[in-house]
């Protein structure tokens, strides 16, 4: 098979792995049938199947990829309509988004630590809580291998938005504004998109936490290696 | 001609995402380039060189579709999964239990703070 029909089919393939996945969901509608699950799990195990290596698999999935760059530049849109609401809102995310940076942080290498986890290993588990481009910079800057980050960045996404309303229900989170930055904090852009999903508010706030939690983990994450490596 | 809206719209987002790769590789960011784009947007919104309208179609069909954009990336586990049998195991759990931690505390901060405000008013 040429290149040029493996990625299209791998594409066409994605695609129909999604549509499927959404009218699944739509049916039997629980955080675990979420379509970023079964959808993950469908090309998993086709890819195993079938034997075609990952690499292959990019060639047509890396087009799907590529429109993530202009998803998170359309998140402008929902900010923009929800900008008297942020305004108002400004120094409870500001405050709660720092406070769950360092949380993530910390119990990453407290919980790490105490599991008897080797450094390079640490250093890739701790930006999980952000986008996976900062989050691959940030481990690189302190020794941790960012292919590696990136799995753990997809574990706090899809952890994250799956437990949710779980946790929400359990910690007696109810404010929209504050599901928004729980799930923007610890879910980067796969909680994000859930958010979205819920309602242009927790779309926005969970965009904002997602942002400044990438700015925040960025510089105190450095910072706080000196310290601990 | 929706369809061509809809081009056209996703064809601006571009722009401001090269634009903020742009921008990123020649200051030598941490900040992804997609994120420094999304602040060039949003600048614009605000300062009403570009109405949020312009690009609303093209915008909402991205965002709805967001989970799809992903699926690529999160099946790049596939290239760890031995990572989720054995001692890589604890690293998972690890990341997962600390994710949650995450999520309660700046969920509860948030709400003890916009509970107050919405008190005051």
């Amino acid at each position: 098979m040429t290149d040029w029909a493996a990625a299209i089919l791998a594409a066409a393939g994605t695609v129909l792995v999604y549509i499927g996945a959404r009218k699944f969901y739509q049916r039997f509608s629980y955080p675990i049938t979420l379509p970023i699950v079964t959808g993950t799990v469908v090309i998993i195990v086709v890819l195993l199947g079938t034997g075609i290596s990952y690499d292959t698999y990019m060639l047509g999935g890396r087009w799907i990829e590529h429109l993530l760059g202009p998803a998170v530049v359309a998140l402008a849109y929902p900010l923009y309509k929800q900008r008297k609401m942020l305004k108002m809102y400004f120094f409870p995310l500001l405050v709660s988004v720092t406070v769950g940076a360092f949380a993530g942080v910390l119990s990453g290498y407290y919980l790490s630590r105490l599991a008897g986890v080797e450094q390079a290993l640490i250093a890739s588990v701790l930006p999980k809580s952000v986008t996976t481009p900062v989050a691959m910079e940030v481990a690189a800057s302190i020794g941790g291998p960012p292919p590696l980050a990136a799995v753990f960045v997809m574990v706090a996404g899809i952890g994250g938005v799956v437990t949710a309303p779980y946790l929400f229900k359990c910690c007696k989170i109810n404010h929209v504004l504050a599901k928004g930055i729980g799930i923007g904090s610890a879910s980067h852009a796969i909680g994000t998109a859930k958010a979205l999903e819920n309602s242009e508010i927790e779309g926005a706030a969970s965009s904002v936490a997602m942002t400044l939690s990438a700015v925040i983990v960025s510089i105190i994450i450095p910072l706080l290696a000196l310290l601990f490596f | 001609m929706d369809v061509i809206r809809i081009i056209m719209h996703i064809m601006i987002l571009y722009f401001f995402y090269y634009a903020g790769v742009w921008i990123q590789e020649w200051f030598n960011l941490v900040i992804p380039g997609s994120i420094i784009g999304m602040l060039l947007l949003l600048s614009l919104f605000y300062t009403k060189l570009i109405k949020p309208k312009w690009i609303a179609m093209g915008t909402s069909l991205v965002l709805s579709h967001m989970p799809l954009l992903f699926l690529p990336v999160t099946a790049g586990t596939i290239v760890y999964l031995e990572l989720f049998s054995g001692s890589g195991l604890w690293l998972v759990a690890i990341a997962f239990t600390s994710t949650l931690f995450v999520m309660a505390v700046s969920g509860m901060t948030a709400q003890i703070f916009a509970k107050r405000r919405e008190q005051h008013d």
